[in-house]
This record gives structure tokens, sequence and C-alpha cells, in this order.
């Protein structure tokens, strides 16, 4: 029973995995930028040698950071009845809109066909592939470098008055204020709870019900929330911060040639993954 | 886009952002609804909210926290692509500020339940559009789930922020920094 009160342990954003690896050692600023780059080349890459080769490109960034696999397949883990489900949808339903290609099974609205296969396949190892991905990026690097290099990413945009300063530090009070609210919410279950209100007792169909609980958790949350917000406004405008004046870091990054090499092998493979003619 | 976000944009957004997060890691912004998409949310409310107090731009920003959380934590194929699990979520803080604007003038209460409303159903629809459109879903399947999910969203999404903004007008009476008013 006290688990389902324990959430502040279950949380696992930032969950840095220190190995020192040569992953770990790379610029942050690269490993973001390459990410979103081959996260959207996998989005776009449709043919199954594409895919694989996805697929062997996470797998051995797993291996080069020395990360036990167990935590990326601990993500992949839970999905795989959704994986499934998807799957089955999408071969009986889909077949009508990729009708290219051979055609499999054709029995009244069934219709399976090579192209609607293709797409079964393609779209659940994409999925793995990007869980693996970004358990990568998350595991090897500590949420004060992503938010860093978020903001020194976007520094371009400086120049056409984007708030990028400002959108960093949102990024780090979001981060920051997530255990503190987990505790707060906690706090407010564990109050609830010894006034006779019960958590997760109904069954799953009770959706009313089920609702209706965390209604006295949800509504509290925000308005503790709310009235923080309100003391942190306080205490930044009490010491007098500006939004939008120029501000010099305390860890500064420096991009070694290995990292531009690194950025370069990456973007190749980005763009052949989206603009190379796989034969299959 | 405004000048410059001022000090309480910035606090309420990433305040706003850190609520959306840890419904999304707790579970607790899950309805369990029997469908083919498995639940339903109303981890989108900090979007709104946002929105409604702040304008477009803090609406806009928490509802790109919220997609990048969704992203993320997704454990479903659909929301493992950026295309459907970011992009549509910009726009709910955006809808939700448009819709209370335009009839703030006219009721207050009103205008906080009809811009939750049309907020909530600005991410159901995009995001399940976005997913036809991606071939994760069938249109028939796709208006299946809008119903079945969009409905229950919808109505939550009315009740939980219209407690939340009435609270808040209240706390807002006796607001701590009169700076920002200025600014």
């Amino acid at each position: 029973m006290s688990s389902e009160f324990e959430i502040s342990r279950s949380i696992t954003i930032g969950q840095y995995v220190p190995t020192d690896s040569y992953i770990h050692r790379l610029d942050p600023r690269v490993k973001l930028l390459l990410f979103v780059v081959i996260v959207v080349a996998i989005a776009f890459n449709t043919s199954y040698i594409g895919n694989a080769i996805g697929l062997f490109l996470s797998l051995y960034l797993f291996w080069a950071s020395k990360i036990p696999i167990s935590y990326g397949l601990s993500g992949v883990k839970p999905a795989i009845p959704f994986i499934i489900i998807l799957a089955l949808l999408q071969l009986l339903f889909q077949g009508q809109l990729f009708s290219g290609g051979k055609v499999y099974v054709d029995y009244g609205f069934i219709l399976i066909t090579s192209e609607s296969i293709r797409l079964v396949v393609v779209s659940a190892v994409r999925f793995i592939e990007i869980i693996f991905l970004s358990s990568v990026l998350t595991l090897s690097t500590s949420t004060t470098q992503l938010t860093h290099s978020i903001q020194s990413l976007l520094s371009p945009l400086k120049k056409i008055n984007f708030p990028v300063h400002e959108i960093s530090l949102i990024t780090t009070i979001s981060i920051r204020f997530v255990p503190t609210f987990a505790i707060e919410m906690e706090k407010m279950m564990k109050a609830q709870a010894s006034r006779g209100a019960d958590f997760g007792t109904g069954g799953w169909w009770r959706i009313i019900q089920r609702t209706k609980e965390t209604f006295p958790i949800i509504i509290p949350l925000f308005n503790i929330a709310l009235s923080r917000a309100e003391d942190l406004i306080l205490a930044m405008e009490s010491r007098c911060y500006t939004p939008g004046g120029n501000r010099s870091s305390y860890s500064v990054y420096k991009t070694l040639a290995k990292d531009y090499l690194v950025l370069l092998v990456g973007l190749l493979f980005a763009y052949l993954l989206i603009f190379y003619p796989f034969p299959f | 886009m405004k000048k410059s976000l001022t000090v309480r944009d910035i606090v309420i957004a990433g305040v706003l952002g850190a609520v959306a997060i840890l419904l999304g890691v707790t579970r607790l912004g899950y309805i369990p609804v029997p469908t083919a998409a498995g639940n339903a949310t109303i981890m989108h409310i900090p979007a709104i909210i946002g929105g409604i107090m702040q304008g477009p731009v803090v609406g806009l920003i928490v509802g790109a926290i919220f997609g990048i959380s969704s992203f993320l934590n997704a454990t479903v194929p659909l929301f493992k692509d950026p295309l459907v699990a970011i992009l549509p979520r910009l726009f709910i803080g955006v809808a939700a500020w448009l819709v209370y604007v335009g009839l703030r003038r006219k009721n207050e209460y009103f205008a906080v339940c009809a811009s939750a409303f049309i907020g909530t159903l600005t991410n159901t629809v995009l995001v399940l559009t976005m997913a036809v459109v991606r071939h994760y879903l069938t249109p028939a399947v796709a208006w299946t789930v809008g119903i079945t999910n969009g409905i229950p969203e919808a109505i939550v999404g009315t009740i939980v922020t219209l407690a939340v903004v009435l609270a808040w007008k209240q706390i807002g009476k006796n607001k701590k920094s009169k700076i920002s008013e200025d600014m």
C-alpha cells in the first residue's frame, strides 16, 4: 500500500549514469543536435535496410557509452503490448491506404499487402530505435548539460529577438520543480488518504470514479504550484533579475576536433537515411 | 512575438511545465479509458491554464514542454513520433488564449470554461489528425478515439481548469509581487 504514495522515488528525470565513456565526454551540444537530426531522419525513413541500420546504430551507441542495455530495454518492455495492438490494427485496417506492392490476403475489408507489412514492421522498429536513442541521450547527459546546450544551440535565434535565455531558464525551473512538486503531491495524497479518500482502489472500468479520485490531488497541486510561483517571482524580482539581460555562464563548453568529427559523421548518416534510395 | 518575457511569464511557464511533466511521469495525468489509444489525458491542462493566465507565448511554451515530455516518456509508438507528440501541442495554449480573450468581456466564468473546452479539443483533434496523416491510425479508428477519449477529456479539462483559475483569481487578489504588473 505504501508504494502508491512513493511518487518521488519513481521519477526518473535526469537519470544520469556516470560511466565516463567516450559518449559521456562528447560536447553535450553535439549530442543534442545529433539526437534531433537522427530522430527526424529515422522518422522519415521507410525502408527495411535504413531502419536496420538505425537499430544497429542505437545498439552501438549503448555499447559505446558503456550503459547496460537493460536501461534501454526497460523503456521498451512496457510498450510491447501497445506495439502488438497497434501492429495488428495497422495490418488489418491500413491495407486500403497502402495497396501498392504484392497482395497477400484480400478478404472483405482486410487487405494485407507487402506495403502494409512494411508499414507495420517499420513503425515498430522505428519506435524501438527512438526509445534507445533518447535513453542514450538522457542517460549519458546530465540535465544541467542539456539545458546549457539548449541555450547555446538556440543562441543564434537571439538575433531575431527570440528569448533564448528565458526559454532555457523556463526549462531549468521546470526540471528543478518536478521533484519538489512530487514531494508536495505525496504529502497531499497522504493527507487526503488519512481523511478517508481512497486512491486506485476502484476497478479500471469505473472511469468516472477513478477520475473523481484525482480531483482532490490535481486542483491543490495547481494551487501549490502557482503560490510557489508567486514566491519565486518575488524572490527573483527582489534580487533585481531582469529578463533579457546579458549573462555569462559558469561552465563553458569547448567543442574539440573529435566533437566536430562525430558531428560530421552523424550528419552524413542522417543525410543518407533521408535521401539515399535504399533498394529494400 | 513579444519583445521580452516578464519574470512572471518565465516563472509561471516553468512551474506549469513542471506540473505537466509531473502529471506525465506519475501517470496521474492519464484517465484510463478502454480504447485503442489506451488513455485519455489531462496533461494538456497546464498549457490551457498558462494560455489563460499569461497569454499565448506562455501557453505555447508550456505546450512545448508537455509535448517534449510526452515524447520522451511515451510508451506508445504513436507518441514516439515528434510530429505527433510535439507539434500539435504547441497550439493548445494559443487556442485557449484566443477563446478566453474573445469571450472575457461577456462572462469570465463562461470564457474560462469555453477556452478549456476548445483547448482540449485542439489537442484531441490535432493529435488525431497528425496520427492519421502519419498513418498510425485509420480515419475510422481516429473518429472512435476522438469521441471516446475527447469527450471525457473535455469534461475533466473544463472542471479542473475552472477550479484552478477561480482559485487563482482568489490568490491573485493579494499577489506578493507588485512589480510585474508595471513591467
